[in-house]
């Protein structure tokens, strides 16, 4: 890449389900992992790992990671578990961005990438509240 | 670009008096809002920050669920500020049971939906089929169990005294986590 340093740019996938938050940082292409995330990595209780706290200190320790990696901003690419499951993010998705901006990465476009089926396989049935 | 569907009866509430409410969120989350009082639809767009802009559908969507813009609004006040819909019509079989499991969750006189409130400090509202909470993680996490137990049948003294619970650790959680 012929860019110059100041104004490097990366990708931010946001994989938020309800179960976990991971962040992969990308360059933009998407194939080479600038760094890379998850809720394991921050709590020690599995069901806080898609918390929002955890997503914010998440996002924190990325930003350092980014920042340190010369990029300049982010896109973000945010994703449910999708598919035939469900098609909301999970409560990471929004900590995570605004944690990210908080840190002052810059926030460029945001996009919604969770897979929707054309008409997939059958939903899973519907569990109690 | 985001669509939300808003019922007939709260379009009115989304726009406002001449407009307000629809600019007041319009300039808050930096969004534009396309609202078609025909079908209901609006379609939110972000014209400014895109942090802002992402909870402009959930502001949205809590006004078409019941919410008085004020508590709608809120959502920005916090990023920690969540807000979050139960369907209650996919735990029910037929009207009659979505009448009986809402009345469960409102209580007499409104008595358990105001509890619920008091006890987590969350805004409960019940409209239609859904059950609408916003509030912090941990106090929505708490009404969306409550309102679970309720509509599988838990006692109201059971719930109540789950929420009496919660209500003293959501307490003891805020002290301790202020710096």
């Amino acid at each position: 890449m012929s860019e110059t340093e100041e104004n490097k740019w990366g990708i931010a996938h946001v994989y938020a389900s309800f179960n976990n938050t991971l962040i992969t940082v990308t360059d933009e292409t998407g194939a080479e992992t600038i760094a890379k995330s998850s809720g394991g990595t921050v709590v020690k209780q599995n069901r806080d790992e898609a918390s929002p706290y955890a997503a914010m200190q998440m996002a924190e320790v990325i930003a350092e990671e980014i920042k340190a990696a010369g990029l300049e901003g982010v896109h973000v690419r945010v994703r449910g578990p999708g598919g035939n499951l469900n098609k909301s993010s999970g409560p990471g998705a929004q900590a995570t961005i605004s944690a990210l901006a908080r840190a002052g990465i810059e926030i460029g476009r945001i996009e919604d990438v969770t897979p929707i089926p054309h008409d997939g396989t059958k939903a899973p049935k519907n569990k109690r509240v | 670009m985001n669509h939300v569907t808003v019922p007939q009866d709260r379009i009115g509430v989304l726009i406002g008096a001449g407009g307000e409410t629809m600019r007041e969120v319009e300039s808050r989350a930096e969004v534009r809002l396309d609202v078609d009082s025909e079908s209901g639809s609006v379609a939110i767009e972000s014209v400014g920050d895109p942090v802002a802009g992402l909870v402009a559908p959930d502001i949205v969507r809590a006004i078409g669920r019941g919410f008085t813009p004020e508590t709608a609004l809120s959502l920005l006040d916090d990023d920690l500020r969540t807000f979050e819909l139960i369907d209650l019509s996919e735990h029910t079989r037929n009207d009659n049971d979505l009448q009986r499991k809402k009345g469960r969750v409102i209580g007499e006189n409104g008595r358990t939906r105001e509890l619920l409130e008091e006890l987590t400090g969350a805004n409960v509202v019940v409209y239609g089929s859904t059950v609408g909470a916003i509030g912090d993680p941990e106090e929505v996490e708490v009404v969306r169990r409550a309102v679970g137990m309720l509509v599988d049948g838990a006692p109201h003294g059971a719930v109540y005294s789950f929420l009496e619970r919660k209500s003293n650790e959501l307490g003891d959680d805020l002290s301790f986590s202020s710096p």
